[in-house]
C-alpha cells in the first residue's frame, strides 16, 4: 500500500493549511495552531515543515501579499495540492480504520 | 500601528540574517520575523519583542536555510581570477625581459637605498625602544631656574636614588647610570673606554640578551659586562669570563674580573657605551664624604613603575625630594623634578641638557632620505615611462578583454598586479642588496653598526611592507588608469594612440634629467671641495712634527726632559691645546667691548716652531720674561674684528690683566675647513706644565721617530693612554668623515645617472622599435646619420635644456646650502660642476641615441620593411 508519511506536526500543518484556505503562511499558521489546539510552535519549526511539506508535493506555494508590518517583504501563501488533500485523506482512513478496531469499553476489566 | 514604525527589529540580528540566509528564503523568512515582531511589539512591548526577533534569527540559523556556499562560490572564481592576473602578468615580464629587468633593477637599488636610509633614521628614533618594559620605565629630571630661563636637567642629585625605596609608590625597580671614560688597562694596553656605572637593577629593568655569562653578574661588584665589540677587541677568541682588567678613574685603579658578554648591540640600544660596571665600585661613590657634597654629585636616575601606577602620586612625591634637595643644597634650588618617559626621551632631545640623548643629526637624517627618495623618484619614473611604453604592445590584449565585458576596474587590477609582482622582486632584490652591498659599505664609511634584523625587527616588515604597497600604487596607478581608459574600438581599429610623445612621459624625463643633474653636481662640487681643501695652506708648517699627551702635570717635566734627549728632537714645547684640535674659549676686553676669542696658551717658543706666519710686529722671545707678562700675539680675523691696525696701543685685558700685542700672525687652520677661522689670542704662558708637549723633528724624521717617542713615552708614563700623532694628521679623522660622505655622494650620483641613464635607454629603444620601419623609409629615401640623429635627437636635447635651467637653479641654490652646512671653506657652486655635471648627461644622451641610429645604420630596409 503506498503510504504518505506524515509526522505528527506535518499533519497538523498539512490541516491547518487546508483550514485557513489561501491564507496560509508562517506566522498566520503558527497563530492558527496556537488558536485551535493551543499549542506553542517556533516559527522556525513552522517554516521547516512547510517547505518539507511543499518538497513532498503536499503543498503548493505562491509569493503574494506584502503589508506594511512585514517591512514591505511578501508573503509566501500555501495551499493544498491534490495530492494534500488525499494525504489527509488517507490519514483520515487510517486512523478512523484503526479507531474502530479498538476494543468497547464494555470489556474493560475494571468493570468486572 | 503608526506609532510601530518608529521601532525596528534590532539591527546586528537583522544583519545577520540577511548575511547567512538563502536569498530566495529570505523574504518569506524575514517577514515572517518581521510580523513577529511588530505582533510582539503591540502585546509585550519592545524589550520583549526584540529579544523574540533575535531568538527567531538564531533559531532560523538552519542548514537547509543558510546560503554561505554562496560566498565559498563567489570566493573560488575569485581566486581564479587573481591566479589568472598573476599568470598573465608573469608571461608578461617574461616576455619584456629587457625593460623588466630594467624596472626590477632601478627600483631594486632605490629599494636597497631606501632600506639603508630608513635604518639610520630608524636607528636614531628607534634606538632602545626593543626594551621589553619600555613602558614602565621613567628618568627623573628637574628644572632649575638658570640665568636663561627655566632650563631642564637629566640629571638628579646622587642620594635622591636612596630616598626613592622609602618615599616613591609603586616603584618596583630603580638604578642609577654614570657615564665615564675611565683608562682601560688589559695586558699591557691601554685604551680609554665608554663604561657606564650602574646598579645591579639595571640589568633587570633593561633586558640585553648575553653571549656569555649571565646578567646578574654585575651583582658581585668586581665584576663587569662588555659588550661583544670589546670583549673581542680585547681577548679575541679567548674565553672571556674571568678575564682581568683594570679601570682607572681619577688616578684610581681597580681590578675587576669579566663577568659576562652581551650579544651584539646592533647599535639600537638607548645608551651607547663599551662595558657595564657596578657603580659601588665607582671611586666617587663613597659613604664618607659631605653630604653637601653628594648632593651636588648628579647622574642618571631611571625607576620602572608598576604597570597601572599613579604618575600624578609619584609627581606629587617628588614634590619633598625637590624640599630636601633645596634644604641640602639650597645655593641651586631644583623648581620641580619631573618624569621622561623611557621612549619619549628621544623626542626631548635638545630640551634637557645632560640627558641621555643629546644629539639627533638631522642633517645626516636629511641627506640620506633625500639621496633615498631621489633613486626612489628615479626609478618609479623609470618603472612609469617604460610600463606606458610597453603596454603599446598590450593594447590589442586591453580591447579583446574590454569587448568581452572586462570592466575597467578589473583592467586596473590587471595592471597593478603585474606591478605588484615586479615591486616584490624589487623589494626582495632590494633588501639584498643593500644587506650585502649597500649596508656594510655604509657602516664602513659612516662607522655605524646598522643591519637588517628580519627576526626581531617589527618596524622593517612594516616599512618594507609600507614600501611595497607605496611603489606598487606609485608607479602603478598612472598606467593602469591610462591604459585602461582606451576605448576598444579604436583599438581595434588601430588608431589608438600611445602617449610615446606624450607630455606626461616628457615631463618625467626631465624631472628624472634635473635629479641627475642635481646629484652630480653635488658629488662634482664635493670631489672639487675636497681637492680644494687638500691644497690648502693651513697657515703653519705641519712637516716634522709629533705632538703627544701628557696626561698628569707630575709626567710633564720627566717627559719633556727625556724626549728632548731623543736625538732626532730639534725643538720641544708645551701648550695647552695644540693647533690642529679644539683651542678653548675666552672672553677678552678691548677697552669696554667684549670679544669671544680663541685663547691658545703655550710656551714662548711655540709660535714660532710652529711655522706660524708672522704678518706685522715679532714672535714672542723665550728670553723676554716680560714676554709671558704682558705680550701676546693675535691672529689676522681678531685684528680684523676689533677693527684696528696693528700697532695699536689699547690694551687686551684677560682675566682682568692687561696684556699688549705685540705681533700678528696670518690666520691659520686649528680645526677642520667645517669650521670659520676664529678670532685667536696667543698666550706666552709662564706654567712649566701643560697639556701636550709638541717636538719639532729632524726633516723627514718626523715618522719614523715615532714608535721611539711612544717608548720613551710610555717608559715614563707607564699607566697612560699614549694619544701622539703627527701634526700632519690632526685632521685625519675630518678627512675620512668628509671622504666618507663624498663617497656616499658619488655613489648616489652615480646611481642616479645610471637609472636615469637606463630610463632613456628604455625609452629611447622602445620608440625606436615603434618607428624603426619610418626610419628605413626615410633612408630608403636617402636621409642621411645626421637627419636621421637630428630626427631622434631634437626631443631629448629639448628635454635635456628643459632639465639644464631647472637643474643649474635648483642645484646651485641647494648645493650651496648643503656645502655651507658642512664647510666653511668650500668652492661653492660654481661652473665647473654645474657644467661637467651637464656635459655628462649630454654625452650620455648622445651616446644612448648614437646606439640606437646605429641599429638603424646596420638595419637593412628591406628586411624590415618586407617584414609584418
Amino acid at each position: 500500500m503506498k503510504g504518505y508519511h506524515l509526522g505528527e506536526l506535518e499533519e497538523l500543518v498539512l490541516l491547518i493549511v487546508g483550514i485557513l484556505n489561501q491564507e496560509a503562511y508562517g506566522v498566520s499558521v503558527v497563530e492558527e495552531i496556537k488558536g485551535q489546539t493551543g499549542r506553542k510552535v517556533n516559527i522556525s519549526a513552522i517554516h521547516t515543515v512547510l517547505n518539507r511539506l511543499e518538497e513532498k508535493g503536499l503543498l503548493t506555494s505562491a509569493m503574494g501579499g506584502a503589508t506594511e508590518e512585514r517591512g514591505g517583504r511578501r508573503k509566501r501563501l500555501f495551499s493544498l495540492s491534490a495530492s494534500g488533500r488525499a494525504a489527509i485523506n488517507e490519514v483520515k482512513e487510517v486512523r478512523n480504520r484503526l479507531y474502530d478496531q479498538l476494543p468497547p469499553l464494555a470489556l474493560d476489566f475494571s468493570h468486572g | 500601528m503608526d506609532k510601530n514604525r518608529t521601532y525596528y527589529p534590532p539591527k546586528l540580528a537583522d544583519r545577520f540574517l540577511e548575511f547567512y540566509c538563502l536569498p530566495e528564503l529570505l523574504e518569506q523568512i524575514q517577514g515572517d520575523a518581521y510580523e513577529i515582531f511588530y505582533m510582539d511589539l503591540e502585546g509585550k512591548g519592545l524589550a520583549y519583542a526584540r529579544w523574540r526577533y533575535i531568538f527567531h534569527v538564531f533559531s532560523f540559523f538552519k542548514w537547509r536555510n543558510i546560503g554561505l556556499s554562496k560566498f565559498m562560490n563567489q570566493k573560488s572564481t575569485n581566486g581564479a581570477m587573481i591566479k589568472s592576473y598573476f599568470k598573465i602578468g608573469w608571461r608578461n615580464i617574461l616576455k619584456q625581459k629587457g625593460t623588466t629587468f630594467i624596472s626590477v633593477f632601478g627600483l631594486s637599488c632605490a629599494v636597497g637605498c631606501c632600506i639603508v636610509a630608513y635604518l639610520f633614521i630608524a636607528n636614531i628614533w628607534f634606538k632602545g625602544l626593543n626594551q621589553p618594559h619600555k613602558d614602565e620605565i621613567y628618568q627623573l629630571v628637574y628644572s632649575a631656574e638658570e640665568a636663561e630661563g627655566m632650563v631642564t636637567y637629566g640629571t638628579v642629585a646622587e642620594p635622591i636614588a636612596e630616598l626613592i625605596p622609602d618615599n616613591l609608590n609603586q616603584v618596583k625597580n630603580q638604578t642609577q647610570v654614570l657615564l665615564e671614560f675611565p683608562l682601560l688597562i688589559q695586558n699591557n694596553e691601554s685604551f680609554y673606554q665608554r663604561s657606564l656605572y650602574v646598579d645591579p637593577s639595571y640589568m633587570e629593568m633593561f633586558e640585553y640578551r648575553m653571549d656569555f655569562g649571565y646578567p646578574g653578574a654585575l651583582n658581585e661588584s668586581d665584576q663587569v659586562i662588555l659588550t661583544k665589540q670589546l670583549s673581542e677587541k680585547l681577548f679575541g677568541d679567548m674565553h672571556p669570563i674571568g678575564q682581568e682588567l683594570a679601570l682607572v678613574v681619577n688616578g684610581e685603579e681597580r681590578l675587576y674580573k669579566v663577568g659576562g658578554v652581551l650579544a651584539d648591540l646592533k647599535d639600537m640600544d638607548m645608551f651607547t657605551f663599551d662595558l657595564l660596571v657596578n657603580l659601588e665600585s665607582h671611586p666617587n661613590i663613597k659613604p664618607d664624604i659631605p653630604l653637601k657634597d653628594t648632593w651636588s654629585r648628579e647622574l642618571w636616575t631611571f625607576i620602572q613603575v608598576e604597570g597601572e601606577a599613579d604618575l600624578a602620586r609619584i609627581d606629587s612625591e617628588l614634590a619633598e625630594f625637590t624640599q630636601i634637595q633645596n634644604q641640602v643644597n639650597p645655593d641651586k634650588p631644583y623648581a620641580k623634578m619631573g618624569l621622561i618617559p623611557y621612549p619619549e626621551i628621544i623626542y626631548n632631545v635638545g630640551k634637557i641638557q645632560r640627558g641621555v640623548r643629546d644629539f639627533l643629526g638631522i642633517g645626516p637624517q636629511i641627506l640620506l632620505g633625500t639621496i633615498g627618495l631621489f633613486i626612489l623618484l628615479l626609478a618609479v619614473f623609470n618603472y612609469i615611462n617604460l610600463s606606458v611604453l610597453m603596454a603599446s604592445k598590450r593594447l590589442k590584449e586591453i580591447g579583446v578583454r574590454k569587448v568581452i565585458g572586462s570592466k575597467r576596474g578589473q583592467l586596473i587590477f590587471q595592471f597593478l598586479s603585474e606591478n605588484l609582482l615586479i615591486c616584490f622582486f624589487a623589494i626582495f632584490l632590494g633588501c639584498l642588496m643593500a644587506g650585502f652591498i649597500f649596508l656594510p659599505g655604509f657602516n664602513e664609511i659612516a662607522s655605524k653598526n646598522l643591519q637588517i634584523d628580519l627576526l626581531r625587527d617589527k618596524n622593517i616588515w612594516i616599512f618594507l611592507g609600507g614600501m611595497l604597497l607605496a611603489i606598487t600604487l606609485i608607479s602603478g596607478l598612472y598606467p593602469a588608469t591610462y591604459l585602461s581608459s582606451f576605448k576598444p574600438i579604436s583599438i581595434l581599429k588601430g588608431n589608438q594612440k600611445i602617449g610615446s610623445k606624450s607630455g606626461f612621459t616628457s615631463v618625467l624625463l626631465s624631472f628624472q634629467f634635473t635629479l641627475a643633474i642635481i646629484s652630480m653636481v653635488a658629488g662634482i662640487a664635493f670631489v672639487q671641495t675636497n681637492y680644494i681643501n687638500a691644497q690648502r695652506d693651513w697657515g703653519y708648517s705641519s712637516d716634522d712634527k709629533i705632538i703627544v699627551n701628557v696626561p698628569e702635570s707630575k709626567d710633564y717635566i720627566p717627559l719633556k726632559n727625556k724626549l728632548s734627549a731623543l736625538s732626532s728632537v730639534v725643538e720641544v714645547s708645551g701648550s695647552q691645546d695644540y693647533v690642529g684640535s679644539w683651542i678653548r674659549e675666552k672672553e677678552v676686553f678691548l677697552g669696554d667691548d667684549k670679544y669671544e676669542v680663541n685663547f691658545l696658551t703655550a710656551e714662548a717658543n711655540y709660535p714660532e716652531m710652529m711655522d706660524l706666519e708672522l704678518k706685522q710686529g715679532r714672535m714672542f722671545n723665550p728670553e723676554l720674561i716680560t714676554d709671558t707678562q704682558e705680550s701676546i700675539l693675535v691672529n689676522q680675523t681678531f685684528l680684523d674684528q676689533v677693527g684696528l691696525d696693528f700697532p695699536f696701543e689699547q690694551e687686551v685685558s684677560i682675566d682682568s690683566v692687561d696684556f699688549r700685542v705685540v705681533g700678528v700672525v696670518d690666520d691659520f687652520h686649528t680645526t677642520f675647513f667645517s669650521n670659520s677661522i676664529e678670532p685667536m689670542v696667543i698666550r706666552a704662558s709662564p706654567d712649566t706644565t701643560f697639556n701636550y708637549l709638541t717636538l719639532r723633528m729632524n726633516p723627514g724624521s718626523a715618522e719614523g721617530s715615532m714608535e721611539s717617542v711612544k717608548k720613551i713615552w710610555h717608559e715614563t708614563v707607564p699607566r697612560g693612554f699614549f694619544d701622539g700623532k703627527l701634526q700632519t694628521e690632526v685632521f685625519e679623522r675630518e678627512i675620512a668623515d668628509v671622504n666618507g660622505i663624498t663617497r656616499l655622494i658619488l655613489f648616489s650620483a652615480t646611481l642616479s645617472v645610471i637609472l636615469a641613464l637606463l630610463g632613456l635607454f628604455g625609452l629611447v629603444s622602445l620608440n625606436m622599435a615603434a618607428h624603426i620601419k619610418d626610419y628605413c623609409i626615410r633612408k630608403v629615401f636617402g636621409a642621411n646619420v645626421g637627419d636621421l640623429s637630428k630626427k631622434l635627437l631634437k626631443r631629448y636635447v629639448i628635454i635635456w635644456g628643459a632639465a639644464a635651467v631647472v637643474g643649474t637653479v635648483v642645484s646651485s641654490f641647494l648645493i650651496s646650502t648643503f656645502l655651507d652646512s658642512f664647510f666653511a671653506f668650500h668652492s661653492g657652486v660654481g661652473i665647473v660642476p654645474i657644467g661637467s655635471a651637464l656635459l655628462v648627461l649630454f654625452g650620455l644622451i648622445i651616446g644612448t641615441v648614437a646606439s640606437q641610429i646605429w641599429k638603424v645604420i646596420k638595419a637593412n630596409p628591406a628586411v624590415i620593411l618586407k617584414s609584418e
